[in-house]
């Protein structure tokens, strides 16, 4: 009988207490931008990392998304002789949606995946430990530069992949299919307005803070060694990807 | 809960006796200062009746013990009875459920998180692992609390850690990573990081597993030389190295069950008849305690 209300008692519990703590993460990290150590080097070095490295994946799939969503919306819109709506609806599609939500996925497999690993590793290894009792606050230390550095690259991330999308739509549609130029071009800037710019933007900021989040809280909290660091790296990659996808859900119902 | 864990069963917590009466008490000097009964040192920490779970699993329970100031203690006991957990508690990495951590006259359970992080920068710590951050270099290694603290010059910080290293031995591995370098060499980087800001403390968990005998011995010079080199320095070593416990220690804690069963100078455990510790020192598996 102990064990059955024990049971359920952890399974109240334990949604609960990490929640609390992923909002340590999180909270923590976010005041401790006002605290010094600002870690400048830190903030840049990770700005690197989780940005710039970024940069190739997110070019060429970006090409490629714009691209394969020209191919098909021309064949589907052709047959209506609405060619010329193909880059106003790419561009929308990009902006609102396809960007923020592939750069927040791939941001979370690449990035994601590997801070994780690397906090985790310095769990197990005692690294945190370490800075703990060289009085060195590991919220500060660690979690803090990636925090700021997913906020401040994904929606960098997202504009970058909504105008390289649109150059992959243009090259398919423009060069290879023959939409006329004027046709696609005036549809572009008469369908996506600032709104659309916008609100992908803050999706970007919105995913930027559930991948830093996740991964440190995931690292963080890893125990149990080399398998513990596996699970840590996996949960993060698994975690951010469907809280992106709900949270993109939400965002865009609650935006106009 | 299980009936047949005795570990779990407070009617089986002193399965290999109890302690002698007041084992682990400081006594108090004429001054009212607190003193360590076995050096007759003052008590520069003192644990009162600390009582540490981990879910139902009890490590610590009611442990009473005392680390006298300038000389170096060393805390005995076979795995899992609460050696490393009682280090914890004195750098604040771990709160206890009961009972009180006196440093000096501070009480460390009752200090905010804040606080224990300024505590914490008198101490050093060298971890069994030694927990060197492995995106660093050697030197950065050995700077890194004194760029985190100070506000010394690049030049002096980097003179400082070049200096320790050399006086650990190692010289001339400035620009190695952690990687590149033996066990032993990484606990001795770690000592080197640990004295970098002069700490009043420090703290060895177990520096010498994982070392062959030779480098275990040297390992335990070196922390005999660090001593009496700083003799201001409160050692504090968690060990299972027989060698360490006879030779450099000034004080010895046995710790079973989560108490202290026995403490003394090293010849006392050197000349015991005690079955228990007669097991421990032989490393036999004929005694009262089984695998």
């Amino acid at each position: 009988m102990t064990r059955i209300v024990s049971w359920f008692g952890r399974l109240l519990l334990d949604p609960i207490e990490e929640i609390g703590r992923a909002s340590k993460i999180f909270f923590g990290g976010l005041a401790n931008i006002f605290l010094p150590p600002f870690r400048f080097r830190l903030i840049i070095q990770q700005l690197e990392f989780i940005g710039v490295q970024s940069l190739p994946i997110i070019m060429l799939t970006s090409v490629f998304t714009g691209a394969v969503f020209t191919l098909q919306l021309d064949r589907a819109l052709s047959m209506f002789g609405a060619q010329a709506m193909v880059g106003g609806t790419v561009g929308v599609a990009l902006c609102r949606e396809l960007g923020p939500t592939l750069t927040g996925l791939l941001v979370a497999g690449r990035a994601g995946s590997a801070m994780a690993a690397e906090i985790a590793s310095m769990r197990v290894s005692e690294q945190i430990d370490a800075l703990d009792v060289m009085a060195v606050d590991p919220i500060n230390y660690l979690v803090k530069p990636r925090l700021i550095a997913s906020i401040i690259s994904v929606p960098v991330l997202t504009a970058i992949y909504d105008a390289m999308g649109m150059g992959g739509s243009y090259v398919v549609g423009v060069l290879w299919n023959g939409i006329a130029e004027p046709e696609f071009m005036v549809r572009l800037q008469e369908w996506v307005d600032w709104d659309d710019i916008w609100s992908g933007l803050l999706k970007g900021l919105a995913f930027g803070a559930i991948i830093g989040t996740v991964a440190c809280y995931k690292g963080f909290y890893t125990t149990g060694g080399a398998r513990g660091v596996g699970l840590a790296t996996t949960s993060t990659v698994v975690v951010s990807s469907v809280a992106i996808l709900v949270v993109n859900f939400f965002i865009a119902a609650a935006l106009p | 809960m299980s009936g047949e864990d005795p570990i779990r069963e407070e009617e089986h917590e002193y399965r290999f006796g109890r302690p002698e009466e007041g084992t682990g008490l400081a006594i108090q000097g004429e001054d009212g200062k607190f003193l360590d009964p076995v050096t007759g040192h003052e008590a520069a920490i003192r644990y009162c009746n600390v009582h540490k779970a981990f879910g139902d699993f009890k490590i610590l329970r009611g442990l009473n013990l005392v680390i006298p100031r300038g000389q170096i203690s060393i805390i005995i006991g076979r795995s899992g009875t609460g050696k490393s957990v009682t280090l914890k508690h004195i750098m604040g990495l771990l709160r206890p459920d009961r009972g009180q951590i006196m440093l000096g006259d501070q009480d460390l359970t009752a200090m905010s998180d804040r606080e224990l992080r300024h505590v914490r920068t008198r101490f050093g710590v060298v971890f069994q692992n030694a927990a060197l951050f492995d995106s660093m270099t050697v030197l950065e290694n050995v700077a890194f609390p004194l760029r985190e603290h100070t506000r010394m010059r690049n030049k002096e910080i980097k003179a400082k850690a070049s200096h320790l290293l050399d006086q650990v031995g190692l010289g001339g591995t400035e620009d190695k990573v952690p990687s590149e370098l033996s066990g032993g060499m990484r606990k001795r980087v770690g000592l080197a990081r640990a004295l970098v800001r002069d700490p009043e403390f420090i703290l060895y968990d177990e520096p010498t597993t994982g070392l062959d005998p030779i480098l275990a011995a040297a390992m335990d010079k070196l922390i005999a030389d660090t001593q009496a080199a700083r003799p201001e320095i409160t050692s504090i070593v968690i060990s299972h190295d027989m060698h360490a416990v006879l030779h450099i220690a000034d004080k010895v804690a046995m710790l079973v069950d989560g108490i202290v069963l026995h403490e003394g100078r090293p010849e006392y455990f050197r000349d015991s008849k005690d079955p228990l510790i007669r097991q421990f020192i032989a490393g036999s598996l004929d005694g009262p305690m089984s695998v």
